[in-house]
């Protein structure tokens, strides 16, 4: 908790939005002092700013500047008191929504829902106009008014954390639901509660002075939404007294401003897929002897000394560290390594697919004679696809959900050639058909598919231009062993007909030893042993091989005999002695 | 089709809502509400035509069971009532003509806003870091931190008053005999540029800034890193695969935001003498016109709730994933 106040400090839209309310807040305390009467009649209305009057005199021939101070107060005030009961009414009405479920939520949700479409002003208004005057009129019409977007928030997130263990363990330990509610769930929402709470206190503030404009608040107050009711009122426009209403407005938009830096900030620091990635540095590359030499013959694939580097906070990090090997045509060349070793990382690297942080700083990828890493924008676009594609652990959500399967067979095919949509359908549920689905799935989207059978699609699609390599990234991880085993001997069966390469990562060595031609072991970043799988399974001489082989509970050389032995391919749970190890973690 | 059928429901319930306040709030009110209610009507109308007036609110001696029956059935008949500011027109005349200039104008503003906003969204987020992401969009926020009202203002000060471009007040100029004309098109559309330019400006920010974020959440899932690996050309993979997806959460999003861009629009119309309801609005409330005010707050519910309904048919179009549960 105080960990995540110090970086909200220093983070610079808090710092900037932080300096700026607090500004507006100590002018709203101790302003009214330091300035004359906002009320008394200072001079002859209209009088544009002058030494007297920094911001010249107003309808009335008040101060300016007085009335843009003093209205400071009441403004703050109201919209932090609607904040607060915004945020404390929406979090108690969400909260018991989303833990109690069932009846209690329909009807809170049906009644947060009706208050939600519900347009504020007009709502706003009418409750304004029957209720006696006052700022307390002020506060209760606009937290009826606003209080349900907050509901939605707060019973969201309820029903996300409701689900999690800490809860369940609380609720098995015999603790009352008040309890659960008070111990276990508010201290959890403390940065929900947070960013609501500016976003509401912004609410309040921007409907406050609209209301205050129509003439709903006290017009005798001085506030900032009265100060603009008066300038419309005072012809301030005919008159050309811009002074009238411009240092009001500024000062609305710089608090607004500042909350809505504040809120985005919180964003930021809570979900930090929006903030901008770290810049990678430049580097220059090094062209070493190894990297320089050309393909040898009767290879499709050279890595060589392939470095990749992502940017971080505290400096560029090598997750991959010099790794070279050959892929042969045809052949299946097994990665393995656990969770961080670098191995997708590399698969991402040979179709220069890496996020935006990461780099390929040294090495040389050669496929057929080319260097992919020295390919420009369209050649390497050309290149997808058409010589190297890739099946991804998560096709299931890879797939374009809003397209149907042919749109997205059809957009591939187009991407490299020119086919007419027919033609591409065509071939659609050709591919299909090859990985043993119904052609007429070309007609279908992703969601009506199970998960197994988009796993197809997807090797359907990677198949489509029939490349010399396929990347396969944890195809079956996700699948159930039954699903898995039938996939796999789907692929072996296509490879054998259409004789592409594949380059296949997972953590599971077992599945690997059984699957591939050859393997290659990675160890935080480096590739610790290549070799042939039938050497490695009696003969593994690095000790991390030897330590993932013997972590693998039932593995013996019984199993390993074909590509689907029962045994290798049901992947058991990942062992503690694994995670444990030194140099794996990144 | 139950997708549809239960939105439907739900709006019908909400509409009740609203219908159901609108007969609750004058009752909260300290005091004999319908005193205060028809307070201004004394003296000027005909005790019948009181009576009448007092039923069409349930104001009646009756149980309040049987006035809130009374009540309803003369909304259901349309009735809602005689206007005081505009007397002796009835309060459902009124409104007709002015939901019609703000149908026309917030409308127009707010869909067009919605759709330039996100395509800088969508451009901000593909060119992030850019100066598009970092300098327009800071930028375009802070003019959302105005209000409305007061940008209505400036624009107004400016463009009407100070440079003379735009006309000052009013929906058309009152030397043009509206018809279906040309000249009288143009001249409509003068007088709309300045009130609809302020809601974009006002709203624009917002539009970009969610859905450059929900863009870049985009950009880094599975769906857009197989666009990029199938070798698609990039524009296509930032519009059909991208933008398409991230617009999703954004239509949703504009639905629920409808009625309080409605709001600010309803301000802003005031600034411009601008004849829509808004106007009506603070006409309303400054002649204490209680019946025009509560027919206005349930007109402006029963649209917003309208436009909500087109949304949900919007997303159910865009999305074949709500349509499989339709």
């Amino acid at each position: 908790m105080r960990d995540s106040i110090r970086r909200l400090f220093r983070h610079r839209k808090a710092a900037v939005g932080g300096s700026i309310l607090l500004f507006f807040l100590v002018l709203a305390l101790i302003g009214p002092w330091l300035v004359m009467d906002p009320s008394d009649l200072v001079g002859r209305p209209h009088q544009p700013p002058s030494g007297a009057h920094l911001f010249g005199t107003n309808g009335q021939g008040q101060d300016v500047l007085a009335q843009t101070v003093v209205g400071a107060r009441e403004t703050l005030a109201v919209g932090f008191a609607v904040g607060a009961l915004v945020t404390l009414v929406g979090a108690l009405i969400g909260v018991t929504a989303g833990y109690l479920g069932r009846r209690v939520d329909d009807a809170l949700s049906l009644t947060t829902n009706v208050f939600l479409v519900i347009p504020g002003l007009p709502l706003a208004i009418v409750l304004g106009a029957y209720l006696p005057s006052g700022p307390l009129r002020m506060v209760a019409v606009l937290t009826v008014a606003g209080w349900a977007w907050n509901a939605r928030v707060f019973r969201a997130e309820a029903l996300s954390l409701r689900n999690r263990d800490f809860v369940a363990a609380a609720a098995v330990a015999g603790e009352s639901r008040a309890r659960i509610v008070a111990r276990e769930l508010l201290p959890n929402m403390a940065s929900l509660l947070g960013s609501s709470f500016i976003g509401n206190t912004l609410y309040a503030v921007g409907a406050q002075v609209g209301l205050e404009f129509l003439g709903l608040g006290d017009v005798g107050s001085v506030t900032w939404g009265t100060n603009l009711y008066w300038a419309g009122n005072d012809a301030a426009l005919l008159t050309r007294s811009w002074w009238i209403f411009v240092p009001t407005g500024v000062c609305i938009a710089l608090v607004g401003f500042s909350l809505t830096l504040l809120s985005s900030a919180i964003d930021e620091l809570t979900n930090p897929a929006l903030k901008a990635p770290p810049a990678v540095a430049a580097i220059t590359p090094v062209t070493s002897a190894a990297q320089a030499e050309p393909q040898p013959p009767g290879v499709v694939l050279s890595v060589r000394e392939l470095c990749i580097d992502y940017a971080t906070e505290r400096g560029p990090s090598r997750v991959v560290d010099t790794v070279s090997f050959d892929i042969a045509p045809g052949e299946v060349f097994g990665l393995a390594g656990e969770s961080g070793s670098g191995k997708s990382t590399i698969g991402y690297g040979l179709l220069r697919l890496l996020p935006p942080a990461a780099r390929i700083s040294q090495g040389r990828i050669l496929f057929d004679g080319t260097d992919v890493t020295a390919l420009d924008e369209e050649a390497l676009r050309a290149f997808r696809w058409a010589k190297v594609s890739m099946v991804f652990q998560s096709a299931m959500s890879a797939l374009n959900p809003v397209l149907t399967l042919g749109e997205q067979f059809h957009d591939t095919l187009a991407a490299h050639g020119r086919t007419t949509r027919a033609a591409s359908y065509a071939r659609a549920r050709e591919l299909l058909a090859m990985v043993g689905l119904s052609p007429e799935l070309v007609r279908a989207w992703p969601h009506q598919l199970s998960g197994g059978m988009r796993q197809r699609v997807g090797i359907a699609l990677a198949l489509a231009l029939e490349p010399k390599l396929v990347v396969m990234d944890e195809p079956t991880t996700a699948l159930d062993v039954v699903v898995q085993k039938e996939l796999l001997q789907r692929v072996l069966e296509l490879k054998a007909r259409l004789g592409f390469a594949v380059l296949f990562i997972t953590h599971d060595l077992p599945l690997l030893l059984a699957l591939s031609d050859r393997v290659g072991v990675l160890q935080g970043g480096k590739l610790v042993e290549v070799d042939t799988a039938a050497r490695l399974r009696t003969d593994a001489r690095h000790p991390y091989t030897r330590l993932l082989l013997s972590s693998f509970p039932h593995l013996n050389a019984d199993d390993a005999t074909g590509p689907t032995s029962n045994v290798s391919l049901a992947a058991p749970e990942r062992p503690p002695a694994l995670a444990a190890l030194s140099g794996g973690h990144r | 089709m139950h997708y549809v059928l239960r939105r439907l429901g739900f709006y019908l319930i909400a509409a009740w809502a609203s219908l159901t306040l609108n007969f609750v709030i004058p009752r909260l009110a300290p005091g004999d509400p319908a005193s205060a209610m028809f307070a201004r009507f004394e003296g000027r109308i005909q005790p019948e035509a009181m009576a009448a007036l007092r039923a069409v609110f349930g104001f009646t001696d009756a149980p309040w069971h049987v006035q809130y029956l009374t009540y309803l059935k003369h909304l259901m008949s349309g009735e809602l009532g005689l206007s005081y500011a505009y007397y002796p027109s009835s309060v459902s005349e009124v409104i007709g003509t002015g939901l019609v200039w703000t149908v026309g104008l917030a409308g127009f503003a707010v869909i067009f806003s919605f759709a330039l906003g996100s395509l800088l969204g969508v451009l901000a987020a593909w060119n992030r870091g850019g100066w598009l992401d970092s300098v327009v969009a800071p930028a375009l926020a802070f003019l959302g931190a105005f209000p409305y009202f007061w940008l209505a203002m400036l624009a107004l000060y400016l463009f009407g008053f100070g440079l003379g471009w735009f006309p000052l007040r009013h929906a058309y100029s009152h030397d043009v005999e509206p018809g279906w004309t040309l000249t009288f098109a143009a001249d409509v559309a003068r007088h709309a540029v300045l009130p609809a330019a302020s809601i974009v400006v006002a709203t624009l920010g917002s539009w970009m800034l969610s859905m450059r974020n929900t863009m870049v959440a985009t950009l880094g899932t599975d769906t857009l890193r197989l666009a990029h690996a199938k070798g698609l050309p990039p524009r296509q993979v930032m519009l059909r695969y991208a933008a398409r997806n991230a617009l999703l959460p954004n239509v949703t999003g504009f639905g629920m935001a409808l009625g309080f861009v409605l709001s600010g629009s309803l301000l802003t119309e005031i600034v411009f003498s601008y004849p829509g309801t808004g106007y009506l609005l603070i006409l309303a409330v400054r002649n204490q016109d209680y019946p025009l005010m509560q027919g206005l707050f349930l007109v402006i519910t029963l649209a917003v709730l309208a436009a909500n309904f087109a949304v949900d048919l919007l997303c159910l179009w865009l999305d074949p994933r709500t349509r499989a549960h339709a």
